[in-house]
């Protein structure tokens, strides 16, 4: 029986060889997309399960709620929260450690980088199992003059010799030290959002003087992980963070009357499997996905799957009345109405199991592409439950939607009627819902359009939008603040400046499109009902202004010849004394004070504290001497942060150079002034147009990936139009014959024809436009600087004419070739 | 009306030369009624395509209203045919998804004629022919006799000199198969040049002329008086 089924299914798809290719081809492209993306499902969703404890592994999340700011989530912690937390929960937590990231200069004999270390607790053992091939985790992590390497890191500085035992110089803030290598384990997998190379002991004796690093309760420099006991509830934890927050946070001073530390640092904790799709953002030892894309992709792919069967089920009934003879006969014969419906479904999944095989090849072919694309190796095993499991449910799946329609309607004929009338015409409903899937195929296809459009325009807006500075022609020339640097930063800034095309430099903290955050919080004296507010601090010198050519609105510049601009030098201050100084202020930072317009503020005073116990802070009065233009210093999904701009005469990790001519040219100049002044240490520089257009990356990302998507549906959704077309144009040939006979001319064939497949493209604009629009509508939401809403409007209608405009190329051609044929062949035979 | 001299079609394919028609001299009057007559494949149905314009010749002339059309273009072809022939077929043809109606309308549909004229002269010819009543209903839902005369009005809607019929009585019966001749009679009578392919002789009788075919080949012409 199956055979016979098997038999009449390849015949007919042999006979009809367009109607076939269009579905088998159209097939493996959906299948091609799904098991494209499921493989990528797959692997974001095999992060971090490797671990034995994977299950069990939590990390610490931290939110900062400043008043009148966007809450600033990020994954991090604060260094102290790691005996914190041990102690407050001692019932439920059962080891704790902390991942700090530094940038050290790493020396063996004449090899010299700037290396990614990181520094762990010695707990890290504990709660992941690492691969050591050589050597002793525990011990590696036991002192503060131990390492360990993994195996491309020990590679890379030892050749094929033995690491453990061998002697690495690292230079840390200032401190000189030989570390012994004391373990080497295996190169993490890419599926974790872990990324270290070497691991090292945390010793906060080492930093005390960078408190910022492990010491206090306002810098977040930490990855904190954490394990539970045995038969604890992570829950737990989670309802008494608020109440841990106020038991371990210890800032005197720091928060007004009647403010909790829960107020301002709220914590959560999240699953280490979890990290990958569900990250709060924020730094992280390396880019992770999130979930929305994969759901974005997830559903694109199965829309494009969707069209696909939707073209077989169209073309199925667009044929049924030529099968319905053969379905009569096999009545007359004794066939029952579900062994023709088990028929025809064996049919759609034989035709979908050629989509596969096809498929598989598509796959193979676009892997290696894909995966550099995803910047990850990507496996595909045929044999694996996943494969297997993942072909049986794609072949069910795609045979059951598209066949069950067709195989109802086929089944459905009376062989009574079929065969007296020698053909069937077929039924009105059929007709309609094919037309209600070709609408439904071109909205998918037009609000595809629309969102590549959409995403594509919002990432060349925010890429040329004006960020308040200009961007061109500035590169940064980064590790100013190493030891070998930083005390020669003047002269390295004189000497620069020296160089043809060089045509201003300045020095700053942070660079354009760099992720740091920090803050000051400064009150108005005279004025005690404000309180505190916590505003964003940028250290510049006087010439960061003029470099960036950020227009100063009112007031004036820094000038060095005032002995007293800028934050005066808190380092002789006595407790409780109050010293002078100025700053520049941006408007939105004018916004937060309350100084009304730019021209007034200027003469008003702040004041800022240093040290953080009430007892012996020391205080600056800080006169407002200029205010500058807002900029965006970061992505346009921040909104524009009021910035207090400290004139400061060191703590500068960065040298922005505005040039003219060559930038390569240049660059080798600057290298060569670097290697002449700073020796060893290494040379690390960026351009801020890249650096800048590099924060789009996600966007950029999606755009081709819905680029892509949106001309896989057109693709397939115009298979199915041609499809349907030739079919119409087969069986309209007699109607078509008798109007040429008429006095219709090629013309007017031609258009009729095309308008027939033009209507529900038109139709299918009306549903995809307030569709797309509204989807794409809330995306932009999720930027504070996005495009006007109206630019949807003619994005929507240029999407619609290209569905239009490739509908016609489509079902034309078709058209104009059975116009032209001689009427006399259709009108002669019945 | 037309002459038709020395004209030959034939049909290649790879292999074989069909001679469809062979020297064929045939010339029709103005206000004539010709049946062709002769038995399957000799070349009839070819013959009136080539008259309808529906087909070109291979070889011969083809003087239609003083002008030689046998090697013109399709479209000018085109434009010569809707000004001036009608079709009858034996199958009639009907468009099923059209009405009455729209099928009459349809042979107006390409001669720029403002809709309310094409209304109005397709109202006429409904009467004429007896189907006024059927005019919103659909081909399937008429009987052959019904859908033919449905046909002969749509060859006359326009006005055209000169109808041509490819067997019109071969799908019906007798009774509605005398209706229709009757009706192509009178349209004669009107001055509508006719031309008939026929099998049927009592059909052919209805005709003043009637031209025999065998293989390609005219073999005899008969005159009748008119009946």
């Amino acid at each position: 029986m199956f055979q016979n089924y098997v038999q009449a299914a390849l015949r007919n798809i042999l006979a009809n060889k367009v109607y076939g290719l269009i579905n088998i081809v159209g097939l493996a492209i959906g299948l091609t997309a799904c098991i494209l993306i499921m493989l990528f499902v797959r692997d974001e969703l095999s992060f971090d399960r490797f671990w034995a404890q994977s299950d069990n592994i939590y990390r610490l999340h931290t939110t900062f709620n400043v008043p009148g700011r966007q809450p600033f989530v990020t994954g991090s912690a604060q260094g102290p929260t790691k005996e914190a937390l041990k102690a407050y929960f001692p019932e439920e937590i059962e080891y704790t450690m902390r991942f700090a990231q530094m940038r050290p200069v790493v020396k063996y004999q004449n090899k010299v980088f700037y290396e990614r270390v990181h520094w762990v607790d010695p707990e890290a053992t504990d709660i992941f199992d690492l691969q050591v091939v050589e050597g002793d985790l525990a011990v590696a992590l036991s002192d503060n003059s131990s390492i360990a390497l993994n195996q491309s890191f020990a590679q890379k500085y030892f050749g094929d010799e033995v690491a453990v035992g061998k002697i690495l110089t690292m230079t840390t803030f200032g401190v000189v030290r030989d570390y012994k290598v004391a373990a080497v384990f295996r190169d993490l997998p890419h599926n974790t959002v872990l990324s270290f190379q070497a691991l090292t002991m945390i010793d906060e004796q080492d930093f005390t003087h960078q408190p910022d690093l492990f010491s206090t309760w306002f810098s977040l420099n930490n990855w904190v992980y954490f394990t539970l006991k045995p038969g604890a509830d992570i829950s737990k934890v989670n309802a008494q963070l608020g109440s841990f927050a106020d038991a371990a946070i210890i800032a005197p001073g720091a928060f007004e009357e009647g403010t909790k530390a829960s107020d301002i640092v709220t914590y959560s904790t999240m699953p280490l499997t979890e990290l990958q799709l569900k990250a709060p953002g924020g730094r992280e030892m390396k880019p992770v996905g999130d979930q929305q894309t994969v759901i974005i992709f997830t559903s694109v792919a199965g829309l494009v799957l969707l069209i696909a069967c939707i073209n077989f089920t169209n073309l199925a009934t667009a044929k049924s009345t030529q099968r319905a003879r053969e379905v009569a006969l096999r009545k007359v014969l004794g066939a029952r109405r579900r062994q023709l419906i088990q028929q025809f479904i064996s049919e759609s999944v034989l035709l979908a199991t050629a989509g596969l095989l096809l498929a598989i090849v598509f796959v193979e072919l676009l892997l290696p592409y894909y995966g550099q694309f995803l910047d990850r190796t990507l496996t595909f095993s045929y044999t694996g439950t996943f494969g297997l499991t993942m072909f049986a449910g794609l072949v069910a799946l795609v045979g059951l939607v598209a066949g069950f329609y067709p195989a109802l309607v086929l089944s459905g004929f009376r062989p009574a009627h079929v065969l007296k009338a020698n053909r069937s015409t077929e039924t009105k409903g059929s007709s309609r819902l094919r037309s209600g899937l070709v609408i439904l195929q071109f909205s998918i296809s037009i609000a595809l359009i629309i969102a590549t459009s959409v995403v594509f325009g919002q990432m060349v807006y925010a890429n040329s939008k004006d960020p308040g500075f200009n961007k061109e022609n500035l590169l940064i020339v980064r590790n100013v603040s190493r030891d070998g640097v930083a005390e020669k930063q003047q002269i390295l800034k004189d000497e620069i400046l020296r160089l043809p095309g060089v045509v201003a430099a300045a020095y700053s903290a942070d660079a354009p499109a760099d992720g740091n955050e920090s803050n000051s919080s400064v009150s108005i004296p005279g004025n005690p009902e404000v309180g505190s507010i916590l505003i964003g601090r940028q250290l510049v010198d006087e010439d960061f202004f003029p470099s960036y050519e950020i227009p100063i609105i009112a007031g004036r510049n820094y000038n060095r010849d005032f002995a007293q601009d800028g934050i005066p030098d808190f380092s002789t201050a006595k407790p409780g004394e109050v010293l002078n100084g100025t700053l520049i202020v941006n408007e939105a930072a004018l916004k937060r004070l309350g100084f009304g317009t730019p021209n007034d503020a200027i003469g008003k005073i702040v004041q800022i504290r240093t040290g953080s116990a009430g007892s012996d802070a020391s205080f600056a009065n800080l006169e407002l001497i200029g205010v500058v233009a807002d900029t965006h210093f970061k992505s346009l999904r921040k909104l524009v942060r009021p910035e207090m701009y400290y004139f400061v005469p060191d703590g500068f990790r960065n040298l922005t150079v505005r040039y003219t001519g060559d930038p390569l040219a240049l660059l080798i100049q600057i290298e060569t002034t670097w290697r002449d002044l700073a020796g060893d240490v290494p040379f690390s520089h960026s351009f801020v147009d890249e650096a800048m257009a590099r924060q789009y990356l996600q966007e950029q990302n999606l755009a081709t990936m819905l680029g892509t998507f949106a001309s896989l549906a057109v693709l397939v959704a115009c298979m199915g139009l041609y499809g349907l077309a030739s079919f119409t144009a087969e069986r309209r040939t007699r109607e078509i014959g008798i109007r040429k006979v008429m006095g219709a001319r090629v013309f007017d064939i031609v258009r009729l024809l095309v308008w027939q497949f033009s209507k529900p493209v038109l139709v299918a604009n009306l549903i995809a436009w307030p569709v797309a629009a509204w989807g794409m509508i809330a995306w932009l939401e999720s930027f504070p600087y996005r495009l006007d809403t109206w630019v949807l409007v003619p994005l929507c209608m240029i999407a619609g004419g290209l569905a239009l405009a490739i509908a016609w190329a489509t079902v034309g051609g078709n058209a104009a070739r059975v116009a032209r044929a001689n009427p006399i062949k259709a009108l002669r035979y019945e | 009306m037309l002459k038709l001299h020395n004209l030959s079609k034939f049909y290649r394919t790879d292999e074989v030369e069909t001679v469809a028609l062979d020297n064929v001299n045939i010339e029709i009057e103005s206000g004539e009624f010709v049946a062709i007559m002769g038995p399957s494949g000799c070349g009839k149905s070819t013959l009136l395509n080539i008259v309808g314009m529906l087909d070109s010749p291979s070889d011969g002339d083809y003087i239609f209203m003083g002008e030689n059309v046998a090697g013109y273009p399709e479209s000018k072809l085109s434009n010569i045919r809707k000004q001036n022939i009608g079709f009858i077929f034996q199958s009639f043809n009907l468009i099923d998804e059209l009405t009455v109606e729209e099928n009459i309308e349809l042979a107006l549909l390409y001669h720029n004629i403002p809709a309310a004229v094409r209304r109005e002269r397709v109202a006429k010819v409904m009467d004429k022919v007896g189907i006024a009543h059927r005019a919103k209903h659909m081909p399937s839902q008429l009987s052959g006799g019904q859908q033919q005369r449905v046909a002969v009005a749509r060859a006359v809607v326009g006005d055209q000199a000169m109808i041509l019929a490819d067997e019109p009585t071969g799908n019906l019966d007798s009774a509605h198969g005398q209706e229709v001749m009757e009706m192509l009679q009178s349209l004669n009578a009107e001055g509508t040049t006719i031309v008939m392919v026929t099998h049927s002789p009592a059909h052919a009788d209805y005709a003043r002329r009637t031209i025999n075919l065998f293989d390609g080949h005219v073999v005899t012409e008969n005159l009748r008086a008119a009946v």
